[in-house]
């Protein structure tokens, strides 16, 4: 199992593909610096920073970039016939599924905490003298992620099986629009996986618990759309011909 | 011999689903108002005493996102399905000129996007009509807001098509257009000169077709600049 880890991390550490990851701060800065904000009247200046940029980057950069990345990691099996050879060696169809997998939701958390030094940035350009806090936004930063995995797990099913990088973003980009206006509803917004990223960064919302959102939430929404999204992607992948 | 291009064109994305991404475009952005009016119609018509005009700036803010989007997804497209199968040295080795090759790209991804445009309209129209919002129905506003955004989108429909034909791998054109709709998504804090921002339609002096000349301008500058560099370039 660590060496097909190994093996995909291979593939890519050399492609420029790991520039894309700092995608991310570069976004994180630009919406954090392109206006100034000062209606909330927070008594913490890093919290309207962190509910400006926070929104922006969850509601589309988050799930549109997860979507750009599960394409880019079986670019390598579509081009020339790769699917045939690495499917040749003796690795199972499993394990190739859930290396691909466990290798995009750490690039994701990679690209997360990117996007937290960005936010610090941010606020030491803006001299923002107030202090950091640091529990409020490891919250928004985790959540953001487990928030992403069901999205990961269903873009790399379309991925697999399309060849072309405009399918699977046409997909994703037909589900992540919506989130706009979904988000806003308070009946429908908690029960959309696109919308979860949003709800889980959004530092609006309980500080009790773990997450700014409910546990049954995220077990029910977040879990549930994992579990069909992971399943169905990885019996489709056990079942496809090559 | 451009229209046999474009019509081999035309042929390559048949039965590929881009026809329906024209047809989906236009229909999701009309039908997120048709939820939106669904659930707090009452509460909407109360923002505004223009009722068409608030409906029609509500459309409005999707139709950059969904524009620059699609945009992204055809261009891609376009250059994967020369990618794929390694057909652009077959293409170019037929006895066309290159210019001709990427006009005819140019030309087909046009077509759909404008065809969304129309069809954005006759949406936008249809539905505006069963909300009742009195009689006078702005038809010069409705165009306005259909086919303009076309046409300021277009320098973005250049760059992506450039960017698009020359990397070999897709993932950079897709991510820049990610870029550029998280651009066009907080075109309010931007500059007038950000292409991105082109589509919403919005500027300092106030006047739409003010987007839409710039971008048809602005538009054959980097469909040129595009042309000439796909031009120069190695075939892969």
């Amino acid at each position: 199992m660590v060496s097909v880890i190994n093996s995909e991390w291979y593939k890519l550490r050399k492609s420029k593909v790991i520039f894309l990851l700092f995608v991310a701060p570069l976004i994180g800065l630009f919406i954090g610096l392109s206006g100034s904000f000062n209606a909330i009247g927070a008594m913490n200046e890093w919290y309207e920073k962190l509910v400006v940029m926070n929104s922006t980057y969850a509601i589309l950069f988050l799930p549109l970039i997860s979507g750009v990345l599960a394409s880019v990691i079986c670019r390598y099996e579509h081009q020339e016939g790769g699917w045939k050879q690495l499917l040749a060696l003796p690795v199972t169809r499993g394990k190739v599924f859930l290396s691909k997998y466990l290798l995009l939701i750490l690039l994701m958390l990679a690209m997360q905490l990117m996007y937290l030094v960005s936010i610090y940035l941010v606020g030491m350009i803006e001299g923002i003298t107030d202090p950091f806090p640091m529990d409020i936004v490891w919250k928004s930063i985790f959540g953001g992620w487990v928030a992403t995995l069901p999205l990961i797990a269903l873009q790399l099913w379309v991925s697999i099986a399309f060849k072309s990088f405009a399918a699977p973003f046409a997909i994703n980009v037909i589900f992540t629009l919506p989130t706009i206006l979904v988000i806003n509803s308070e009946r429908f917004g908690p029960y959309y996986p696109w919308g979860q990223p949003f709800l889980m960064m959004n530092i609006g919302g309980s500080t009790e618990d773990v997450f700014f959102v409910p546990w049954d939430q995220i077990l029910t929404v977040v879990g549930g759309s994992f579990l069909l999204f992971f399943i169905g992607g990885y019996l489709y992948f056990l079942k496809k011909a090559i | 011999m451009i229209l046999s291009l474009v019509k081999a064109d035309f042929l390559k994305i048949k039965r590929k689903g881009m026809w329906l991404l024209c047809l989906i475009g236009p229909f999701g952005v009309v039908a997120l108002q048709m939820v939106n009016y669904g659930v707090r119609k009452d509460y909407l018509f109360e923002q505004m005493d223009d009722r068409w005009l608030y409906y029609i700036l509500n459309i409005n803010t999707f139709t950059p996102l969904a524009i620059v989007l699609g945009i992204v997804i055809l261009t891609s497209f376009m250059a994967s399905i020369e990618d794929e199968t390694n057909a652009w040295k077959q293409l170019v080795a037929l006895p066309v000129s290159k210019r001709a090759v990427y006009l005819s790209k140019f030309t087909v991804v046009s077509c759909i996007v404008f065809l969304s445009s129309v069809l954005l309209f006759l949406f936008m129209f249809g539905y505006g009509l069963t909300l009742g919002m009195g009689e006078d129905i702005p038809y010069l506003r409705l165009m306005e807001y259909s086919f303009l955004p076309f046409f300021a989108a277009l320098p973005v429909l250049g760059l992506q098509l450039w960017v698009a034909t020359v990397s070999k791998n897709q993932a950079i054109p897709v991510t820049l257009g990610v870029v550029g709709v998280i651009l066009a998504y907080s075109a309010s804090l931007l500059p007038d000169w950000v292409i991105w921002k082109w589509p919403s339609l919005s500027n300092e002096w106030g006047h739409s077709y003010i987007n839409a000349l710039l971008g048809i301008g602005f538009g054959v500058f980097v469909y040129l600049l595009g042309m000439i560099d796909f031009k120069r370039r190695d075939v892969k």
